[in-house]
């Protein structure tokens, strides 16, 4: 993957897929200790024990028209090479946590990439899905919330063009917030 | 041109078994980002690739990768290589870089 946005994309796809209707992604930078932690907790059906030790190999999969799935080894890898590391927490019916961390400052850790668009694109695929982006510097926090958005904006549909629009611009203010300055491809 | 045939030409190592040598190679493709392999090589293509973790022979799998080529002399794990033979993707490797090797065979597919 070119950046971790498209990282995220793929990791919710697994979510969606086991009927997960609120899924939070939190994006913590912990500039003092140069680490950069990316959580995706969802709600869906969970992994079983057996699964769970197999999950990180690309031979695991839930396909049936293939026996290859990547998203998390390569989330994985990405990790790896950017000296961090991914684990995955699973609990059958409760859900499935995925963390990856990644050193800042390595020369191989992937940029952010569009999180913007990475969260309005999941919004008009699967509107009906409670997602919270939650973004964090360790001084300042920023939260969005698309049922809290779906709440205010009563009978206008969230998957509205201009909704949408507004939604990206005002994550990628977000972006600029928290991560300005923190993640050197972001200009405060 | 076969595998086989590919490897003895260019004096590459087999590193997989004999029965992940009978592919045709018909093009190839250079990239180290897996995500960008998946969606752009070409069925036929024969990879080079520093990697050589096991995410590699998935992703050769899936792109329909008959060989993939480790440059440099970089050694590959067992494992990766135990999983390729059994999946039927072939595994060589040399001590030229991805540029020599390309020219090489840009003469030949």
């Amino acid at each position: 993957m070119r950046d971790l946005s498209l990282h995220v994309m793929d990791i919710v796809q697994n979510s969606l897929s086991a009927k997960s209707d609120r899924i939070d992604i939190i994006i913590c930078a912990r500039p003092e200790i140069d680490i950069l932690e990316i959580t995706i907790k969802d709600n869906g059906i969970g992994m079983d024990e057996d699964f769970l030790k197999e999950v990180k190999s690309p031979f695991k999969t839930t396909r049936t028209t293939r026996k290859v799935g990547l998203g998390i080894s390569l989330f994985e890898a990405s990790a790896k090479s950017a000296s961090g590391e991914l684990n995955i927490n699973s609990q059958k019916n409760v859900g499935t946590v995925i963390k990856a961390c990644f050193k800042i400052s390595h020369i191989d850790r992937l940029p952010l990439g569009d999180l913007a668009q990475t969260i309005t694109t999941l919004i008009m695929s699967q509107p009906d899905v409670e997602y919270v982006l939650n973004m964090d510097n360790q001084k300042e926090c920023f939260v969005f919330n698309s049922y809290d958005i779906k709440k205010t904006m009563g009978e206008v549909p969230i998957t509205q063009y201009e909704v949408i629009k507004w939604i990206g611009e005002y994550i990628d203010e977000g972006i600029k917030i928290i991560f300005g300055g923190v993640l050197d491809e972001i200009h405060s | 041109m076969k595998v086989e045939e590919f490897a003895k030409h260019f004096e590459m190592n087999v590193l997989t078994s004999e029965e992940t040598l009978n592919k045709e190679i018909t093009g190839m493709y250079i990239c180290d980002l897996l995500s960008l392999v998946m969606s752009k090589a070409k069925k036929g293509d024969a990879w080079i690739t520093v990697h050589t973790h096991l995410n590699i022979v998935a992703v050769a799998l899936l792109a329909e990768l008959p060989c993939i080529i480790i440059p440099e002399g970089i050694s590959v794990e067992e494992a990766t290589v135990n999983k390729a033979s059994e999946e039927g993707v072939a595994i060589l490797s040399t001590n030229k870089d991805s540029f020599k090797v390309a020219c090489e065979a840009g003469k030949l597919l």
